[in-house]
């Protein structure tokens, strides 16, 4: 084995992949809370759907790569679906409604998957060339893994290209700050609050499929990624890209280190560190958030 | 001197119609045990009372001070592993002890918790209560040595309920544990509904309007936030401490998020803002509960469901129902 060294590399490199997990969920709940002011306590939820989605996809002969295509299109669909028939009818309701109907979701299609695909953990099946092992300064790390750090790069960049170089993305960058005046340009805002969540749902699933060969499938899942990415969007400060960023890096790094040393309570470290980053800088780490 | 400055946003609280079915109500449940016979359906009623209360406690944050807490539940937890192990461990007798100890043990607690979630709006609040909740659960699950990790903490003993020398029987007892639970629930409504109608609740009501406009005319929003997650968080105790003594067992699934949005759903089906609603939404919840569990294992699609269309179409609730009726009559 590697010794001590072997050890540094295998856990910055799994901090950085469970870093990337949480950043691009929580990253999917920022832009819906950001363009909408609407918390969606479903996301984890549609984080599981995602996963099985890629389960069933590939158990049923599909390619992994093309099953990562194909999933968030499906959970994507159901998203539009959400949204139009529940989420649209309460823009205008108090906060504390939507939190609770939202809560509502959560617990629907957690239900679903139970009734679907039953209590039993799955594990996605990956191709052959993802199986074997790399060696990095002495330690034999998994492919898969490295594989996925480059799709959630891939992934990320996509969207900040998608955000920053078109003219969607420039609506909706507008949309979060000043929507009032985006509405008076003549575009439709319950097309932008869509938008914002099918992009939402869509990264969700796009992370779970992603997070699939790394943990098991489970319907516990969900609710555990809603609470990391919660704390992660909590301490990057609500609405907050950069802030994201950071708090993934952090959460995943202190995740990461305290799952190593005290397997057991490893989250009630991220719960005590997000309770201390709250009390002292309620706006998150850069100050940037937006809360209501 | 007779200064009765009238504050606006403060019913009029002598009303004889109202006390009349409130006294009529409690008498009703008091003799109930003594008519039927059921035992199936006093221990039911029990456990209805006992959600009642911590769905009242969930109604003081939610309802008046516009705070919402989607854990609730993990502060009757903490109460009722408190009584049980100080019943288990130091003295098996001694009820009002224990109970004593694990309502100040759950204040011990909340204080921190509260203090750290009133410093933050009312999103983070939320999100804040999930995670602390979580993190109770976490504790309980996983502490083997102390809780008992997910078999719950068994071998509670039986004390007797006895006070100023007087005995009213067991707590194995459903008859004599049917009628402290009805005595201190309704020493608790009646307390509570005292504090939420003094100028306390008042300006617990003028913050759940308008947070800014309170802090404008020199309320301390955070201070009196604080006091009312505490008054919240002593009726989960209360609360907790009685359900230990009625079930004799308690495991960490009752702490989970699925039993607090149960607490939540209780609370929405009575009605926001009235406390005696959260008592009819939890004895709602706990009939329909005992009722669909037996015919599907798949209790949380129709949870979800009935949470969503609540929120939809009912938002007032059971209370609302009412004026519901009256607007329909009126065409």
């Amino acid at each position: 084995m590697g010794g001590t060294i072997g050890i540094i590399v295998d856990i910055s490199l799994n901090s950085l992949v469970l870093s990337g997990v949480f950043l691009i969920v929580a990253i999917g709940l920022n832009i819906i809370y950001g363009l909408s002011r609407i918390m969606n306590m479903g996301h984890g939820a549609l984080y599981a759907v995602g996963a099985y989605t890629g389960y069933t996809l590939v158990a049923t002969g599909f390619n992994y790569f093309v099953a990562l295509v194909i999933a968030p299109i499906i959970v994507g669909g159901i998203g539009l679906l959400i949204e139009r028939t529940i989420i649209a009818p309460m823009r205008k309701r108090s906060m504390v409604y939507t939190l609770i109907l939202t809560y509502g979701l959560m617990f629907f299609l957690d239900g679903m998957i139970k009734y679907v695909w039953g209590n039993k953990p799955c594990f996605i099946d990956l191709p052959a060339f993802m199986q074997g092992t790399l060696s990095i300064l002495g330690t034999q790390y998994p492919i898969f893994r490295l594989v996925t750090l480059f799709l959630i790069a891939g992934i990320m960049g996509g969207l900040m290209l998608f955000l920053n170089k078109t003219k969607v993305g420039l609506i909706l960058r507008a949309s979060s700050t000043i929507p009032e005046m985006v509405s008076c340009l003549g575009i439709n805002m319950s097309y932008v609050h869509m938008g914002a969540f099918v992009l939402g749902c869509i990264m969700a699933a796009m992370a779970g499929i992603i997070a699939g060969p790394l943990t098991t499938i489970d319907p516990l899942m969900g609710s555990e990624m809603l609470i990391s990415s919660f704390v992660v969007i909590v301490i990057g400060g609500l609405g907050s890209l950069r802030g994201a960023v950071l708090a993934a890096l952090l959460i995943g790094f202190v995740q990461t280190l305290a799952e190593f040393f005290i397997t057991d309570l490893a989250m009630v470290i991220v719960y005590v560190l997000m309770a201390v980053i709250l009390a002292f800088m309620p706006r998150g780490i850069l100050g940037e958030g937006k809360f209501e | 001197m007779n200064n009765t400055t009238t504050i606006p946003g403060i019913k009029k609280r002598f009303v004889p119609l109202k006390i009349f079915i409130v006294v009529l109500v409690f008498v009703g449940l008091g003799l109930f045990p003594f008519m039927s016979g059921n035992r199936f359906y006093i221990s039911m009623i029990n456990e209805m009372m006992i959600y009642g209360l911590l769905a009242m406690s969930l109604d003081v944050l939610l309802g008046y001070t516009g705070a919402l807490s989607f854990m609730h539940n993990a502060y009757l937890g903490i109460s009722a592993y408190v009584v049980g192990l100080f019943l288990i461990h130091i003295s098996p007798a001694s009820l009002w002890m224990a109970c004593f100890a694990g309502i100040i043990f759950t204040s011990i607690v909340a204080l921190p918790v509260g203090w750290v979630q009133v410093r933050t709006g009312g999103l983070a609040f939320a999100l804040l209560t999930l995670a602390f909740g979580m993190m109770f659960h976490t504790i309980v699950w996983k502490w083997y040595d102390v809780t008992g990790g997910d078999d719950g903490l068994m071998g509670m003993p039986n004390p007797d309920i006895t006070l100023f020398g007087w005995k009213l029987g067991s707590t194995g007892d459903p008859l004599a544990m049917y009628l402290f639970t009805l005595v201190i629930a309704a020493i608790c409504f009646f307390l509570t509904r005292r504090i939420i109608n003094s100028p306390f609740g008042a300006v617990l009501e003028a913050i759940r309007e308008n947070e800014d406009r309170a802090s404008f005319i020199g309320i301390n929003v955070r201070r009196y936030k604080l006091l009312g997650w505490m008054l919240a968080c002593l009726l989960a105790g209360i609360s907790g401490a009685l359900f230990i003594l009625y079930k004799g067992y308690i495991g960490p699934s009752t702490m989970s998020a699925f039993a607090g949005a149960g607490v939540l759903m209780m609370v929405l089906l009575g009605g926001l803002g009235s406390l005696w609603g959260a008592f009819v939404g939890a004895a709602i919840f706990i009939y329909i509960q005992d009722y669909i569990s037996t015919m599907t294992e798949h209790w949380e699609i129709f949870l979800g469901l009935v949470v969503i269309f609540l929120v939809l179409f009912l938002p007032t609730g059971f209370v609302g129902l009412g004026d519901h009726l009256k607007r329909f009559r009126k065409g």
